[in-house]
């Protein structure tokens, strides 16, 4: 490496450095600060917590004073649910449209994929009035047949491209071995997918995961409350409370990150796989 | 989406075809038709009535969207929020996609270590909920804390530090910076992509000719990723509409202050809700959601045409 | 086991005509190859005969039944695909038992046939395997083996050696060969490699631009080309083609003229003065002389060397240029004019259409 060459690679890590702390730098000071007492919060921001400063009377508070098992349960419930079911129906869908010649293929694509650039929310006057009549007002119920409208039609799209680069030949040569048409897909094809999740995920589940609206539109008891809506009411609550405002906040940031650190291979090769063009 | 390959429905008789089909689609389809198409049709349908306050409900036309966008207590809160929704559009337009580009541009520079980690680094935040980091922010930038004042301080920039959040001149481009912040990793992620798909030969054809990577970065690698940078202006486009829950975690449905902040969203939200000051209107709600989908189709029209057209697609 | 018959089957998509009247009739234990260049519809044909693809028209009837409306498991086929088509997810002995499971096959005979295919194909050791961790021409014997286990009445293989290296695919192709022997199944075999067309067929199918040229054995179709394109496309490297013209017809003989030979005698039939004609001689048939039924002369521009032959490149008069094929350590040089002559046998002659015109 040349003198020039040296310096310029500085250079590049030193702004990808740069970048990097701007990123981190202000989720883990929040969560930091989440474990020192209220003086030291103030007083020395920047400074790790200690044996002097360290306290968990924020996260004390946050569980006395709100239910933050049942947001994290509810949350978990409806995101593990829509999850299934969008990749399920998702994958059955995306398999019919890109596989099977029939009439009105095209229009049927073109209609599902209104929802990709249509906000759902859009409807939300309607879906109200239809979640009341059903019964199924401040339900889970109510949330996951939502987002699995809402994530339906992303994940058809990616999950297109990813059958797609799936040999064609496989699947003939399933057919030429007696297959019906329903185990190609759930014995070929479904198990090829799994690379797609990742992708899926990122698109379709983070999104509902972090939904505000819905929860707020359809759900109105603290018992079907998610960590998102839950969490946003409690600081709206104790916004003067810095030592529960931030363990709060580092309650709802906290499971995400170690589950994205733990997948975060999975779900960046599902992401620059090229699947979504 | 490309044309189907198989032509093995073709020689199927018809009911079993039919039967596959209904069984493959006919969850999704049944689904999407019933939460997402049929709101979005029932909303515009009772965008033409109006309700008294005993809840009946009458056929008035089109007259909702002529209050909405005449009565001067209507429009002046829409053209508003319309106009602030494009800023916030724009800042995006203007520093998440450059910035998207430029740290895709030096990750894929050849030889770069820690690739791996810089990229989960800098998608970090685009995985944590709108409301935990807008909050987030609105601690960090807080007088009351002192941190971000504390950090201009230390480099001696002390006097520029005012209450971003607060102010009717900052707020809105501080809070369209926050969410840029935290979405940054889409355009950073696809943009990535797109540059590793380039076959490397083709960098290092360039690399023959005498190109310096400033010179590939530009003229071969911009070009030919240049269909995923206009995918992203229009996912941009988008999810500006989806910027409710920004606004609204940070600084409530009122959009303060004094609805410099308010968006379409939050507009939205106030009109069919109601708040504070006034009553929900379902009617006129159903109104405000009707003209934000024109105006997202107008946006999408714009771009099909304009944009869509003269961009190429290059196989390589 | 069973004989096949293809009759006026059309392919088409759209406007573009793939398939156009094919007719084809196999006998039973037949070792058929379909060969021609890339694109002339040849895994289209082997796609309609496996019910892969419908038929635009006419029809398939495998061992005297009409097949057409039955889908690709109930037609007592196997294929095996260019790609080799393996579930990438399936060990090597599921992905032989997978489609046994859906065609109401014992779980004890799945075994027996596993095993005895295995013993076949030397895969014994890799049975537990998964895809990737087998070398191409092993995976290329777990799709035979695929095939094989289903016991069908015709084995179809497309393209089975393609993405074979070249030593592989010629011990790959002698094991086809043995395989025929030992089962005495029928076979449809796809490729665009004369070659293997040659050395594995009993009987060839030369197809282009969606119709069938010529079917024959092997050497028919080298040594009586029933058309120009029969005539350039088998044989390597290709027939050399002189245009000429009947000159003049005397006592039932013809005499044919061109630029670039020497003018030659043949039976005239119903040739006409003035009929064009096209005469072929392949490059090995060429040899140095002074006369003969036919010769030709021309300036050697490029000698290329192989070591049991060479091929020396000539211009011809008109401009254009023409193979010969030399044998042994002496190779012209550049610049050398020489003259080449052939025997009546090596001469084809085809009128305007294409036809071959006896000789
Ligand atoms: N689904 C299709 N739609 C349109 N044309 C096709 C389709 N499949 C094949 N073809 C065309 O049919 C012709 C024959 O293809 P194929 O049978 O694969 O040729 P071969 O195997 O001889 O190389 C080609 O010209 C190809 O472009
Ligand atoms: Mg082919």
């Amino acid at each position: 490496m040349t003198t020039d060459q040296r310096a310029r690679s500085i250079g590049v890590h030193l702004v990808l450095i740069a970048y990097s702390l701007l990123a981190v730098g202000p989720i883990l000071l929040v969560v930091m600060n989440s474990f020192k007492v209220r003086s030291a919060i103030f007083g020395s921001p920047l400074a790790l917590p200690d044996a002097s400063t360290f306290s968990l009377v924020g996260y004390e508070k946050v569980f006395r004073s709100s239910h933050i098992l049942t947001y994290y349960s509810n949350s978990l419930i409806v995101t593990l649910v829509s999850m299934a079911l969008v990749l399920l129906f998702g994958a059955m869908a995306a398999w019919a449209l890109t596989e099977y010649r029939f009439r009105g293929s095209t229009a049927l694509a073109l209609f599902l994929s209104i929802g990709i650039m249509v906000p759902i929310r859009l409807g939300s006057v309607a879906i109200l009035n239809m979640m009341r009549s059903a019964g199924l007002n401040d339900t889970l119920t109510a949330l996951i047949l939502v987002y699995v409208a809402q994530g339906l039609p992303m994940s058809i799209f990616i999950l297109s491209e990813f059958i797609q680069q799936i040999p064609k030949d496989l699947r003939d040569a399933a057919r030429c071995d007696g297959v019906p048409e329903t185990r190609i897909f759930f014995e070929v094809v479904a198990p090829l997918l799994r690379p797609a999740i990742a992708t899926v995920a990122v698109f379709t589940i983070v999104p509902i995961w972090n939904d505000l609206w819905f929860p707020l539109i359809l759900t109105s008891s603290d018992s079907t409350h998610t960590v998102t809506l839950g969490v946003q009411q409690f600081l709206g609550q104790y916004i003067t409370d810095w030592n529960s405002v931030l363990a709060a906040l580092s309650m709802a940031i906290l499971p995400v990150v170690v589950i994205y650190v733990i997948l975060s291979r999975q779900l960046i090769a599902g992401l620059t796989s090229g699947a979504v063009k | 989406m490309p044309e189907p390959v198989s032509n093995i429905t073709v020689q199927m008789p018809r009911a079993k075809r039919a039967g596959l089909l209904l069984f493959f689609l006919g969850p999704a389809v049944a689904i999407y038709s019933l939460f997402s198409i049929y709101p979005l049709l029932a909303t515009m349908a009772l965008s033409t009535y109006t309700s008294d306050p005993s809840g009946a409900r009458s056929f008035v036309g089109l007259a909702n969207f002529e209050t909405l966008l005449g009565d001067a207590l209507w429009s002046k809160p829409f053209w508003n929020a319309l106009r602030n929704n494009l800023i916030f559009f724009a800042v995006h337009m203007c520093v998440q996609n450059p910035i998207g580009i430029a740290l895709a541009g030096l990750l894929s520079l050849p030889g770069v270590r820690l690739k791996g980690f810089y990229r989960t680094v800098m998608f970090l935040p685009t995985m944590l909920s709108v409301v935990i980091v807008g909050f987030s922010w609105n601690l960090i930038l807080s007088p009351l804390w002192g941190v971000a004042a504390g950090a201009l301080k230390a480099v001696g920039l002390g006097s520029l530090f005012a209450p971003w959040l607060g102010l009717e001149s900052s707020a809105l481009v501080t809070l369209s910076l926050i969410s840029v912040w935290q979405f940054v990793g889409i355009p950073l992620m696809l943009i990535y992509a797109a540059l590793l798909n380039i076959p490397e030969e083709l960098i290092d054809a360039a690399r023959v000719d005498g190109l310096g990577q400033f010179r590939i970065f530009f003229h071969i690698k911009l070009p030919l990723v240049l269909p995923t940078i206009s995918l992203v202006s229009v996912l941009t486009f988008v999810a500006n509409f989806n910027a409710f829950d920004l606004i609204y975690s940070v600084k409530g449905a009122l959009a303060g202050p004094n609805f410099t902040t308010d968006i379409l969203g939050t507009f939205f939200y106030r009109t069919f809700f109601g708040n504070q000051l006034q009553l929900g209107n379902p009617t006129m709600g159903a109104a405000v959601a009707t003209v934000m989908f024109f105006i997202i189709l107008l946006g999408l029209c714009l771009y099909l045409f304009l944009v869509q057209r003269r961009i190429r697609r290059y196989a390589f | 086991m069973a004989n096949l018959r293809i009759e006026q089957l059309n392919k088409r998509y759209g406007a573009t005509t793939v398939l156009n009247n094919v007719n084809l009739s196999i006998e039973d234990g037949e070792f058929v190859v379909l060969v021609g260049p890339s694109g002339c519809g040849k895994s289209t044909l082997l796609r309609m005969i496996a019910g892969l693809d419908g038929a635009s028209g006419g029809d398939i009837h495998i061992a005297g039944k009409l097949v057409n409306a039955l889908a690709p498991a109930e037609r007592g086929i196997a294929m095996v695909f260019q790609s080799y088509a393996l579930y990438p997810h399936m060990n090597v002995r599921k992905n032989m038992t997978f489609g046994l499971k859906f065609t109401g096959v014992p779980p004890t005979e799945r075994e027996r046939r596993v095993a005895e295919a295995a013993r076949m194909l030397r895969l014994e050791e890799l049975l537990e395997r998964y895809p990737r961790d087998l070398s191409g021409g092993q995976r290329q014997r777990v799709a035979i083996g695929r095939a094989i286990v289903r016991e069908p009445a015709v084995f179809l293989f497309d393209e089975p050696l393609s993405n074979l290296d070249a030593a592989l695919r010629v011990s790959t192709r002698v094991e086809i060969a043995n395989l025929h022997r030992l089962l005495k199944s029928t076979i449809v075999y796809v490729t665009h490699d004369q070659v293997e067309a040659m050395t594995l067929a009993d009987r060839i199918v030369v197809m282009n631009k969606g119709r069938i040229e010529q079917v024959g054995k092997p050497l028919d179709l080298y040594y009586e080309p029933a058309n120009l394109f029969v005539a350039g496309f088998i044989g390597s490297p290709a027939m050399n083609f002189f245009e000429a013209e009947v000159e003049g017809i005397e006592g039932g003989r013809a005499r044919v003229a061109g630029t670039a030979f020497r003018n030659l005698d043949i039976p005239a039939g119903s040739l006409k003065v003035g009929d064009a004609l096209t005469v072929g001689v392949r490059p090995e048939h060429l040899v140095r002389g002074e006369a003969g039924f036919f010769a030709a002369e021309g300036v050697v521009e490029l000698v290329e060397r192989l070591g049991e032959a060479s091929f020396a490149y000539l211009r011809r008069v008109d401009g254009r240029m023409f193979v010969a094929e030399v044998r042994g350590r002496q190779t012209p040089a550049p610049g050398e004019t020489m003259t080449l002559v052939a025997a009546s046998p090596d001469v084809h002659v085809f009128d305007a259409s294409g036809l071959r015109v006896a000789t």
